[in-house]
């Protein structure tokens, strides 16, 4: 058994509840940190160390930065943090939420194709290379649509953060 | 290989509770990550068992998406904010008809 990869999964289990439960988003936040983290260690133990790096700079160093950035900017007071709903709601959408996970845990669990470890990866799987060769050969279409993304992303941010709407 | 896709399972149900569970916009923004993150496991893990690189430039894109998102979402969030005081998802109501 892979011991790293349950201890993860504990961690990141906890953290996301304490993400989705807390009610102060300060909180939240740190709570995605951990949670972030620990999917990166994850990352690296499917043997994606690339990923496992651009995960850390893009989620834990520029998304969650923009999370708290804004957390701090607009420094919520307690009663600026909306009010919740009822218990009763809050306990039957857990339950749907449960339901999902059964949906879709209970078909790959019966499925026996899927009950075996992974085998050792190749020599230079996962690395800047063998990613990088994929992303500029047979993907180059899409990586340069994504930046027209990006840039109408930066566009739609200054526009809604102008002064006047 | 089971255990990484029930993970990835169980991290996209929380994300969903999240999201329709919470009123805060700014969690649900953060479910919405969790959510996409149990998705990223998925592919990684499918890479893996392919043996290509294809999973992971799937994720590379769905970082930029996740990202671009991010940032339109709470520069939305920050004019809401601005005009409306409240990050309350029960209080939006001006597009009801």
């Amino acid at each position: 058994m892979d011991y790293v990869f349950l201890a993860c999964a504990l961690v990141s289990c906890v953290a996301s509840l304490m993400v989705v439960r807390s009610r102060n988003p300060v909180y939240s936040a740190l709570a995605l940190m951990l949670c972030f983290l620990a999917f990166a260690v994850v990352f690296l133990r499917l043997g994606a160390p690339f990923l496992a790096a651009m995960h850390v700079l893009v989620y834990t160093g520029a998304i969650l930065v923009l999370f708290l950035f804004v957390i701090m900017l607009l420094n919520l007071k307690e009663e600026e943090l909306g009010r919740e709903h009822p218990d009763w709601v809050k306990g039957a959408l857990a339950l749907l939420c449960v339901l999902l996970f059964g949906a879709i845990a209970v078909p790959l669990a019966r499925e026996p194709r899927l009950r075996f470890r992974l085998p050792p990866p190749d020599e230079g799987f996962g690395g800047v290379e063998h990613v990088g060769r994929a992303l500029f050969h047979q993907y180059a279409l899409p990586f340069e649509l994504v930046s027209v993304l990006i840039v109408v992303a930066i566009l739609g941010c200054v526009v809604l953060a102008k002064r006047k709407l | 290989m089971l255990p990484y896709l029930l993970f990835s399972a169980a991290m996209f149900s929380v994300g969903v509770y999240g999201v329709l569970a919470r009123r805060n916009l700014l969690i649900v923004l953060m479910s919405i990550e969790l959510m996409l993150n149990g998705v990223n496991i998925a592919l990684v893990a499918f890479s893996r068992l392919h043996g290509g690189p294809d999973g992971q430039v799937f994720v590379l894109m769905v970082m930029a998406v996740a990202a671009a998102e991010v940032a339109v979402g709470l520069a939305i969030l920050i004019a809401l904010f601005r005009t409306r005081r409240t990050v309350d998802t029960g209080d939006l109501t001006s597009l009801k008809g």
